[in-house]
């Protein structure tokens, strides 16, 4: 967005790190793309140096910490971001909760800004720790319906990517579909 | 050039507005209110009611009287309120507060003339409300609770908003130190976060029911409130001041608090 | 200094949080219009600023009743509306008290109940003649009447009046509509009715800091309102995570 208009309808809001872990970003316009990218860098740095792949909570743990030193800094980065990893050892998904003041937590699902308060009930009332990527879909279009329906600025939809432990899948997403308010 | 008045030329006097002569227009203002600090609280019990509360009044940090009493007997027959039936108790702005005791007080007097018999508790706790509301964009200032015996004799406590929502309750603590007593009221006489011993493991344990309690619990338990307050609060001390109302009328006692 | 301007910096705690007068503030209420009637839920939290004034607050209040007794829970319908308090609570509690006097004025008059929409046009007019001067209300009327069947209204302190099937009003409003819209039907039967408001509620109590205390449940119906519990929220939430599974972002583990 810039002012009141719509510069790209269908923007990738999502970087891959490494293999199996994905990082969405929001937040102030130049900072999200600058700040994911130069993240991104550093992790692949990290993995040719290396040739091992940090964990989704050793990635976690690294972008907090360049959050908060950015936070201190003259200009600091205005970046919300979630991220979400498959450990390749233990080979079980990980979800982490990051704010532009480098909060950090772990969580079973999340969500930035106005989507907060419309999607947290419904994620609270519906996931549940043995979930399956099938009722997973179902549940994110259960929350894309409800922004649909009462987010008061227009929806323009959502871009999905799934990880796994065998690396990061885009899936087919409907976007399309005309929710009515009951 | 010369200078009529001997001022260097080409300097203003100060007859002509090209210079500033006055400090820039400030925007004065009347602050109506004012706190005089101060603690209250009201319990109730299957036959009684009590109102309590400090006698300190205060404006800012200086202490302004030891023996300000904030329980009031509504509706009494003369000035010593001997024949009244409900009990109020005002904290917040002292002005305000004893404005709206003489208004409530002179209501509930009218009314028993001109019906022939005195006021419920009920009808009374409704009058305040609208009192309140009455001065919804002037508020008093105030936090007050009514206490009395409702029409089955048992013990009727109201707490109200500055503007007149009211509620009618078991317990409640108001005014400076209410952030202090309320949660030990809560727990003391509600029973909240009690639990029955050995009624069970975790989710299983059975809550404490609350029952209403007796005189001489209740008491103690006034006592307590105060002399802890006493200790955390500055705007609370001096006397603490009892009224307790049963079917044999209304009584009073006064307990000594801490004087710093 | 005019005198909204006055009474803004003397009691809005939102533009100016050391204001000397706290009112209490904050709610989640919902009422949708069903198959069975009309189901009306809040919570009962009344805040003043972060303090919490009250947690056993009634925010429904019953409109139009000649015979205005105590309001107890029993299987008999009482015949009447229903009003429901969101914002100032001395506002709603002044204001609906007077929509009541207006309402058995009505009856009084008329021989014969007034309309929801009416008395919902009184609210309305009410609050628009104050529009500007501070009031604080967001309210729902339901009720059932021969003319109109079901019927449910949205009125506030700005003017507005919506006729409508579902609203969920006050600072938790969200986090009710994510779960009311995702599991709602017409064709609800009472019970399940009953469940999903009574669920909408616990999660906006969850997710909503200025909302919790009791869930407070009515059902109107043809021959009035049956009241359907005041009830503790933390056994109920204990009981929907530990049988469903629900709420898996509060765990045991540090």
């Amino acid at each position: 967005m810039r002012g009141p208009t719509i510069l790209k309808a269908e923007d990738d809001k999502t970087k891959q790190l490494n293999k199996s872990t994905l990082m969405a970003f929001s937040g102030e316009a130049g900072d999200t793309v600058q700040f994911a990218e130069f993240i991104q860098a550093n992790i692949q740095l990290y993995s040719m140096r290396n040739d091992t792949e940090l964990s989704p909570a050793a990635v976690a743990n690294f972008v907090r910490g360049e959050l908060a030193r950015s936070l201190r800094s003259r200009s600091p980065y205005t970046v919300n971001l979630l991220l979400g990893g498959v450990d390749p050892i233990s080979e079980k998904p990980h979800l982490y909760w990051l704010d532009y003041l480098a909060s950090l937590a772990e969580v079973p699902y999340a969500a930035h800004g106005y989507a907060q308060y419309y999607c947290l009930s419904l994620l609270d009332k519906h996931h549940h720790p043995e979930i399956s990527l099938d009722e997973g879909l179902k549940l994110l279009d259960m929350c894309t319906d409800e922004l649909k329906r009462r987010l008061p600025i227009d929806f323009k939809g959502v871009l999905v990517k799934v990880v796994t432990k065998d690396g990061v899948q885009v899936v087919d997403f409907d976007n399309d579909k005309i929710v009515r308010p009951a | 050039m010369t200078s009529l008045m001997g001022h260097p030329s080409g300097q203003t006097v100060g007859y002509s507005f090209s210079q500033p002569t006055a400090a820039p227009v400030k925007e004065h203002s009347f602050y109506p209110y004012t706190d005089n600090g101060g603690s209250t609280l009201g319990i109730t019990g299957s036959d009684f009611a009590i109102l309590a509360g400090d006698t300190r009044s205060t404006s800012g940090y200086s202490i302004n009287s030891r023996m300000v009493p904030k329980v009031f007997k509504i509706g009494g027959d003369d000035e010593t309120g001997k024949g009244a039936h409900i009990l109020l108790s005002v904290v917040g702005f002292a002005a305000d507060g004893n404005a709206l005791k003489e208004r409530l007080d002179a209501v509930v007097k009218m009314y028993k003339y001109q019906h022939g018999k005195s006021m419920s508790v009920t009808a009374c706790a409704q009058r305040l409300s609208t009192i309140l509301y009455g001065k919804r964009f002037f508020p008093y200032y105030v936090h007050v609770i009514l206490a009395g015996l409702d029409e089955e004799g048992k013990g009727a406590l109201y707490s109200y908003d500055p503007v007149g929502s009211y509620e009618r309750e078991e317990c409640r603590a108001a005014g400076a130190a209410s952030s202090l007593i309320m949660p030990f009221l809560d727990n003391q006489v509600k029973f909240k976060n009690q639990y029955v011993p050995g009624s069970g493991e975790g989710h299983a344990l059975q809550p404490k029911k609350a029952e209403p309690l007796p005189r001489e619990t209740v008491e103690q338990l006034v006592r307590d409130a105060f002399t802890s307050a006493v200790e955390r609060h500055i705007e609370v001390g001096d006397n603490l001041q009892m009224m307790i109302i049963t079917r044999d009328g209304i009584e009073e006692i006064f307990h000594p608090l801490k004087k710093d | 200094m005019n005198h909204s301007a006055f009474l803004r910096a003397m009691t809005d705690d939102h533009s100016n949080p050391s204001c000397p007068i706290k009112l209490a503030h904050g709610t989640t209420t919902l009422a949708f219009r069903f198959q069975g009637g009309i189901i009306v839920c809040t919570d009962s939290r009344a805040t003043a600023g972060s303090w919490i004034a009250s947690q056993t607050v009634k925010k429904v209040i019953p409109v139009s009743r000649l015979s205005r007794g105590e309001d107890k829970a029993s299987d008999k319908p009482t015949p009447g509306l229903l009003g429901t308090m969101a914002g100032g609570a001395a506002d709603c509690q002044y204001w609906l008290r007077y929509l009541s006097q207006q309402c058995t004025l009505h009856e009084i008059r008329h021989k014969r109940r007034i309309t929801v929409a009416a008395a919902s046009k009184i609210l309305a007019n009410l609050t628009y003649a104050y529009k500007g001067y501070g009031l604080s209300m967001g309210t729902m009327l339901a009720g059932m009447t021969p003319q109109e069947g079901p019927a449910l209204y949205y009125i506030d302190s700005d003017g507005t009046r919506l006729p409508g099937n579902m609203f969920c009003v006050g600072s938790g409003q969200t986090f009710a509509y994510g779960v009311l819209d995702a599991n709602y039907r017409y064709d609800l039967s009472e019970k399940e009715a009953l469940d999903l408001g009574r669920r909408a509620i616990l999660a906006a109590m969850h997710r909503d800091a200025y909302s919790g205390g009791f869930i407070n449940c009515y059902h109107v119906k043809e021959e009035g309102w049956v009241h359907h519990g005041f009830d503790d929220m933390n056994p109920i939430f204990w009981k929907t995570k530990l049988d469903h599974g629900e709420f898996s972002n509060v765990t045991s583990q540090l």
